[in-house]
């Protein structure tokens, strides 16, 4: 019975198994059946083979241990060992030193970092924190984003990698549950603010390593919690937030002809529960596509303006520009030669601020002028047309306010909830 | 995967690996893991010591069926066509059942590239629930398309074709158009190439679509830029100036470039 269900294909299980490196279930529960019979059986008398039996019997619960999940037990944010190496070789972050001091740290600021584990054998269950301690590690970690004293990209880059921690404790335990989902909504909740916010540091058109990197792990981080919404099918059939997050993976990929980062939509839409396609968060998205796709900027752009929430204009954004691009583009090459395009009116198809509106014209080459009354124009059809060389600037965006980033952790509670200033108060005994 | 290999390896097995590889297309598609079919795909196609001439005719059309879906999914147009049509044309006409799930995505792909299925075609294999879709590509029935769609959104978002047929809709406005264009020629030939926008708003009204004049120019525009329209439009007058030749250019065969 419980070998049957260890060797089902368990979504959980196999990005577990991704983390210890062995390549697919299937390989994995070949290489448990061929250790099971390398062990020899005794030909002789049937009391040796008896033992042999017990011995093999033995072995597979071993075995079957090693594939049951971890049970973490470490207390602190941080293990102990880590903290006290970490010390040692004076790496320790910024937030985790105390007083400033590079080479001392304390269980209330130490934070397990992220590290590849090679192989399940060598994880202590020491080292591994449970649910309630990861729970409050997160917590904690969130509650950073609000700090002042820091540059965005120093903080980003310490939680991170922390929350990257958390998530890998919670995939070794196999915590499936609705409070790992909690833990997952809130940790990609992380990545798309920091989708945003490093986009509008980044100053070339390129994108920096850090959007790439948090890109990735958004995307990871999202692919765990669309596995943890269906592991808990069952139990609960449509989480009050999935619509949203579902509706996230939509707005990652509106241009398909971009790099795709997983499955096409087409593909990706055959497995969505009717409710959620239904769902006003994954209707605005699937609008959002329509409009994107057939390039009608108008729609687009007062749709998002209207009804995008913050979280879904943060993962939208680029396209904000690739589509303001694409109207200016229309507007220049196909309007009349003789009838320059009001600035008045240009702002409101972009959704731009008309200061704003003269600079964006400017930096695609374009010159605007005045007439008579005093009123703003665009000429068409100007021959100095062309792409910006360096990326564009962060324009406004009518109809929506930017979040204050002092209030950025409010976006992670719903309700009134006290973070508690030291998160271990409970636990006695450290420097 | 293992008999794959074997496969590969012995010469006159290798006969039976494209029958594999479509049995593990079929397990894929069931299991929902489509991406593995990539590597498959590529031992196929890129190894030297397989010619895809050699293989028997069942197992290339079902290849071919297969490789042809996955172009759709990922909207590659012309290989998508070049692939189902293959497929269509050399499957055996006696099995409807087969012909039936090659037009299912074959259907979409033309409509992409502007040419229609007859009705008797829909018919004849029961694919009714593109029919209104042809329907209003023909009369440029804006409506019409929506309510298709909405009307078959699960089964269309089930068989991963529902985006494709979404896109048809640039189309649609062009046929549109067209027929202002054509009734405007008929009651002034002189005056049929200038369009007022006014007039499009109007029509859209009168098919239930509630549409101003700002984003009937942004469609205009976009169906400018795309070259669907010929001509360019006038803000102040709010009028659209059309080409005096061939104003309308017809797809012909290529998917509405973006």
């Amino acid at each position: 019975m419980e070998r049957r269900h260890h060797s089902q294909s368990h979504s959980q299980r196999q990005q577990r198994r991704n983390h210890f490196s062995s390549s697919s279930s299937s390989s994995s529960n070949q290489s448990r059946s061929n250790n099971r019979f390398s062990f020899p059986k005794s030909s002789s008398s049937s009391s040796s083979s008896s033992a042999n039996d017990v011995r093999d019997r033995r072995r597979e619960t071993q075995e079957e241990k090693q594939e049951e999940a971890i049970v973490g037990t470490c207390p602190f944010m941080c293990p102990e060992a880590e903290r006290l190496q970490r010390q040692r070789l004076r790496d320790l972050a910024v937030f985790e030193r105390l007083h400033g001091d590079p080479r001392n740290s304390s269980p209330a600021l130490a934070v397990k970092k992220f590290c590849r584990t090679m192989s399940a054998k060598e994880v202590r269950a020491s080292d591994v924190r449970p649910l309630p301690v990861l729970e409050e590690t997160l917590n904690y970690l969130l509650s950073l984003l609000d700090s002042t004293e820091h540059p965005f990209e120093v903080i980003h880059d310490f939680v991170f990698d922390r929350t990257r921690s958390v998530r890998q404790d919670l995939i070794m335990q196999n915590i499936v549950n609705d409070k790992a989902i909690n833990m997952f909504e809130k940790i990609v909740k992380f990545h798309v603010i920091s989708h945003h916010k490093l986009r509008s540091s980044c100053s070339s058109s390129s994108i920096s390593p850090l959007h790439y990197l948090n890109l990735e792990q958004l995307t990871k981080a999202l692919t765990s919690l669309y596995n943890l919404y269906e592991a808990n099918r069952s139990s609960k059939p449509i989480h009050e937030k999935e619509a949203e997050f579902r509706s996230f993976y939509v707005l990652l990929h509106l241009d398909s002809n971009g790099q795709p980062v997983g499955e096409s939509l087409s593909l990706w839409f055959r497995h969505v529960p009717s409710p959620i396609i239904k769902s006003k968060e994954m209707w605005f998205a699937r609008q959002a596509l329509r409009y994107f796709q057939m390039g009608n900027y108008r729609r687009f752009l007062s749709t998002v303006a209207a009804e995008a929430s913050y979280l879904q204009y943060c993962i939208i954004e680029p396209y904000i520009d690739e589509v303001r691009s694409l109207a200016l583009c229309c507007i220049h090459n196909c309007c009349y030669k003789l009838h320059p395009y009001p600035l008045g009116h240009l702002s409101k198809v972009l959704m731009m601020e008309e200061s704003d509106v003269e600079l964006f014209c400017n930096a695609y080459g374009l010159q605007t002028c005045i007439d008579e009354v005093g009123n703003k124009l665009l000429p068409t059809k100007q021959t100095t047309f062309c792409r910006p060389k360096g990326g564009l600037q962060n324009y406004s965006f009518l109809g929506f306010q930017q979040l204050g980033s002092h209030m950025l952790s409010s976006l992670f509670y719903n309700h009134f909830l006290l973070v508690p200033m030291k998160p271990f108060s409970h636990v006695d005994g450290w420097n | 995967m293992k008999v794959f290999g074997v496969l590969a390896g012995k010469g006159s097995k290798r006969v039976g690996a494209l029958y594999l590889t479509c049995q593990l297309f079929k397990i894929y598609f069931k299991l929902g893991t489509v991406h593995l079919c990539r590597s498959v795909i590529r031992s196929i196609e890129t190894a030297r010591i397989f010619d895809f001439e050699e293989f028997p005719k069942r197992d290339k059309v079902t290849y071919m069926y297969y490789t042809g879906r996955l172009e759709v999914f990922n909207e590659n147009f012309p290989a998508a066509d070049q692939k189902l049509s293959y497929a269509l044309i050399n499957c055996n006409p006696q099995s409807e059942a087969n012909i039936r799930m090659i037009l299912k995505y074959l259907i979409p792909v033309k409509l992409s590239i502007g040419i229609l299925p007859k009705d008797w075609l829909l018919e004849k294999y029961n694919l009714v629930e593109y029919s209104n879709i042809v329907q209003a590509l023909r009369r440029g029935d804006l409506r019409l398309l929506r309510h298709a769609l909405e009307e078959h959104e699960d089964q269309f978002l089930r068989s991963g074709v529902y985006l494709v047929l979404e896109k048809l809709e640039l189309q649609v406005y062009q046929r549109l158009f067209k027929k202002i264009y054509i009734i405007q020629k008929q009651k002034d030939p002189s005056k049929a190439h200038q369009m007022k926008l006014d007039v499009i708003v109007k029509a859209l009204k009168w098919l239930e679509m509630d549409m101003d004049v700002d984003e009937v120019e942004c469609i205009v525009a976009i169906l400018i830029h795309k070259n669907l329209v010929k001509g360019y439009f006038a803000h102040k007058s709010k009028v659209v100036v059309l080409s005096k030749q061939d104003p309308f250019p017809k797809l012909n065969g290529k998917p509405v470039n973006s």
